[in-house]
């Protein structure tokens, strides 16, 4: 099976070039044979691809310490499903599994579209195929083969870092992948659009869906790293601000600010240049993400100087790409020029264009602070790092904008908006919003963040809701349904609108989130069985930890005691008042082999706030069984990965395929993400 | 006035992103340096030590001890990933993260005292390279 998927390797690489040359021949003189053939290799390589990624497969769940990348990711302890998720542990397997998905995203699209968008589609192949061919010859040449042999066949290999092994660690990188994947195809699209002069929003139209599945995978993905900083790397935060996060971050804030620019462009026939540059931008830093920061190019935690040859490789690439598009859209400027501009600064163009200069912005600094010792090192030999206060000095403010701009956004006018459009749709979430801050003002809470967003908060919460009462009301009343019906009827006729205020939503639920770290409490105390610690909660109430016992265990798998795995597991019941709430359990697990440990926290999720108990560090020399507890309250936590469900709902909402007569409608009405509607569209 | 909105918005914006990042490089900056770069420059200027610097080297097997009766107090040395014969002695008062070790690679952050040991208030261990993807520990 190994030897097969290496033999499938090998043969994907001509069958790859073979097809991008076909391709951009065929759309080059029309040949559709040509175009047809160029097609049919991307299913081949999907196949090909798949085959490989089996072949890896096989070589984990089989024990194969003979292959480099085996032994280094795996050993006989491990148990199934890790060997499995094997395939994207290490930097050669992921480079593995990216091809693959990209390849079957190259299947999907060519198979969406074999028989519309037929002008572009010999360019969009031909793009994801070359794409493909760089990859395959970066996995065979650049001396990252996942089929390398290590010369010997060891006895055992050297085993998965025990806090990779957890169940958000092993869905997190595919599903950013899936994200940076998907988002080739808007890409391949606009380098048709580009090569073709097409570069009316037709190209934007037919990959709307490709951006939204892009940008939901992206979400997710970023959303499930942070649950897997929370629960397993044991400080109680969920985000660190390292620069393996920074990198997921930032094509995820210019696919947010493509998503809302593109809509400027369908609505308005503006800002062309800006998507083109965005689209590719986004892009690049989903390669970026992908594989810069895995290789050991920025000093992170995470990263070490592995393969500093592989960093190179795609530098130059992305630079070729830079240059390439640059050539291109510079060639094509006349045809992209803007069909209308501004007219005030009150309008919905500028809430949106505010909105993509402020992800840029963010984009920019999250950037600049990341690369910044590489850029201090050039210039002034001497590397600078920044923390996370660089980060939050630069991200609080502009995020709380943002927020703000969520709720103007969606409502305001196009073109210009009068006195009384904004007085109709403004004044009742302003009264909200400043209701919430005169309270939490007088309720004692001085904090200017969490004053700010909460009352931001209620502000976009109040719009998004009148938005959705109004819709209701109107459709039940000219339909004549009941509410709930017409509540469904009219999501249904434009899900693109009514799921992105969901999302809107989602994003006010994670903010507040964020900003309940504002009243964190913790304590660390140090207990010997019998003994107890409390801690208060912002909340006002205060929970009581009792540690009763320690136990040791050897956790038994399939085969063998684990020799490598001794497990120290606390008890501790938690009381809230008099109330006995739970019992907790958490651990500190030892690796002799490794000499290393892992903690396992004990988490109390309510509605409000989570208990985060984390054994620090176990006295085992004494005797004493003393355990170094730290307790902490987190306020709101919950919240944030309750959001992070409902833009999860919401973008699937927007991502449902429209079915019915509907979805062969002009694409301009399908697509068009928020048209002139009835409350905002008229009031110029 | 056909493109001057969007220019003075994008100007806007751009000196406000610029102004919070300047202030918030000026707050935040921390030089990150090897054992060797660290004696050097207080050997240079000696006002160097009162600095908040990052250093970054390798654990030197053996050289980790533990406070008697107090176990969160810890001494342990520091080689330079590239010079071995240099070496800091370090001491830590808190509990290490999981990964640390005696051979592990550490990221201090703290200062050199005039008694020529570095007190470190954060230590993040770098994973070695079978743990490509492993993220930070972090103990401060």
């Amino acid at each position: 099976m190994t030897i097969l998927g290496e033999i499938a390797l090998w043969i994907a690489l001509p069958a790859a070039l073979w097809g991008a040359v076909l391709s951009f021949a065929g759309g080059r003189t029309g040949r559709s044979d040509f175009v047809l053939s160029g097609e049919r290799t991307a299913y081949v390589l999907t196949l090909l691809l798949t085959l490989t990624s089996l072949g890896i497969i096989a070589a984990f769940l089989g024990n194969r310490y003979e292959y480099w990348y085996v032994a280094n990711y795996s050993n006989r302890e491990l148990g199934t499903y890790f060997k499995i998720a094997g395939l994207w542990a290490g930097q050669r397997g992921s480079l593995v599994f990216w091809t693959l998905l990209l390849s079957v995203f190259t299947s999907i699209a060519v198979f969406q579209n074999r028989r519309r968008n037929r002008e572009f589609m010999p360019f969009v192949t031909g793009t994801l195929l070359a794409l493909l061919s760089f990859l395959l010859l970066v996995l065979l040449f650049a001396g990252v083969n996942p089929f390398e042999l290590v010369g010997f066949t060891p006895a055992n290999g050297r085993g998965l870092n025990p806090q990779l092994q957890n169940y958000w660690m092993t869905i997190h990188p595919p599903t950013l992948y899936l994200g940076f994947t998907a988002f080739a195809v808007p890409f391949a699209f606009a380098v048709a659009a580009l090569l073709t002069n097409r570069l009316d929003s037709r190209w934007i139209a037919v990959t709307r869906r490709w951006i939204l599945l892009s940008w939901f995978f992206l979400t997710n993905g970023i959303i499930f790293g942070m649950r897997w900083a929370y629960e397993e790397l044991g400080w109680g935060g969920y985000w660190f601000w390292d620069p393996v996060e920074n990198a997921s971050l930032l094509p995820w804030l210019t696919a947010t600010a493509f998503l809302h620019s593109i809509q400027i462009q369908e609505n308005r026939g503006m800002l062309k240049v800006w998507n083109m540059v965005l689209v590719v931008i986004t892009f690049l830093l989903t390669i970026f993400a992908t594989f810069l920061t895995r290789s050991g190019l920025i000093e992170s935690v995470h990263s070490f100087a592995e393969n500093l040859k592989i960093a190179y490789i795609f530098l130059g690439f992305m630079g070729g790409l830079i240059a390439v598009c640059a050539v291109l859209i510079l060639h094509r400027l006349p045809s992209l020029r803007s069909e209308n501009h501004i007219q005030s600064f009150l309008s919905r163009e500028s809430a949106f264009l505010f909105n993509n200069l402020l992800l840029v912005g963010i984009t920019f600094a999250v950037m600049w602070g990341t690369l910044f010792p590489l850029i201090t090192e050039g210039f002034f030999g001497q590397k600078i790092n920044v923390g996370p206060p660089f980060y939050n000095r630069v991200n609080v403010p502009v995020g709380l904008i943002l927020l703000l701009l969520m709720g103007i956004g969606p409502v305001i006018a196009w073109r210009r908006a009068s006195r009384r459009n904004l007085r109709k749709n403004f004044t009742l979430p302003a009264a909200a919003g400043l209701s919430m801050l005169v309270a939490l003002a007088v309720s004692g809470i001085r904090h200017a963040t969490v004053l700010a967003t909460f009352s931001i908060a209620v502000f976009v919460m109040t719009i998004v809701v009148r938005e959705f009462w109004k819709g209701t009301k109107t459709r039940a009343r000219i339909a004549g349904e009941g509410n709930l019906s017409a509540l469904r009827s009219l999501v249904r006729r434009n899900r693109h609108r009514w799921g992105g205020y969901i999302v809107h939503v989602g994003v006010v639920v994670i903010f507040t989130g964020f900003a309940g770290s504002a009243f964190d409490t913790n304590a660390v105390r140090e207990l010997v069985p019998g003994q107890s610690a409390t801690i208060r909660s912002a909340f006002g109430h205060e929970y009581r930890l009792v540690y009763e016992s320690l136990s040791h265990s050897r956790p038994r798998t399939d085969d063998a005691v684990r020799e490598n795995d001794w497990r120290w597991t606390a008890l501790l019941t938690v009381y809230r008042g008099d109330e006995r709430v739970k019992i907790m359990r958490p651990e500190r697990r030892f690796y002799p082999v490794m000499d290393e440990a892992s903690t396992e926290v004990g988490i109390r999720s309510t509605l409000l706030e989570d208990l985060y108990v984390i054994p620090r560090d176990v006295d085992l020399e004494s005797g004493t069984e003393r355990v170094t507890f730290e307790f902490k309250v987190l306020p709101l936590v919950p919240w944030i990965w309750c959001g992070g469900m409902i833009v999860a709902v919401g973008t699937l909402i927007g991502l449902w395929p429209v079915g019915g007569p509907r979805a062969r409608a002009p694409a301009s009405r399908v697509a068009s993400g928020l048209p002139l509607s009835g409350t905002a569209g008229q009031a110029a | 006035m056909k493109n001057g909105r969007f220019f003075v918005g994008l100007v806007g914006v751009a000196v406000v992103v610029a102004y919070l990042m300047a202030t918030g490089i000026r707050d935040s900056m921390v030089y990150y340096l090897t054992p060797v770069e660290l004696l050097e420059r207080v050997e240079a200027d000696p006002t160097f030590r009162n600095l908040g610097v990052k250093v970054s080297g390798r654990v030197v097997e053996g050289s980790w001890e533990r406070g008697r009766g107090n176990r969160s107090a810890h001494a342990f040395r520091v080689a330079d990933l590239e010079h071995d014969d240099v070496t800091l002695s370090v001491r830590y008062e808190d509990v290490l993260p999981d990964t640390f070790n005696d051979q592990a690679e550490v990221v201090l952050e703290g200062s050199l005292g005039l008694d020529g040991t570095f007190r470190a208030h954060t230590v993040l261990t770098k994973c070695g390279s079978r743990y490509e993807a492993a993220k930070e520990e972090l103990a401060t």
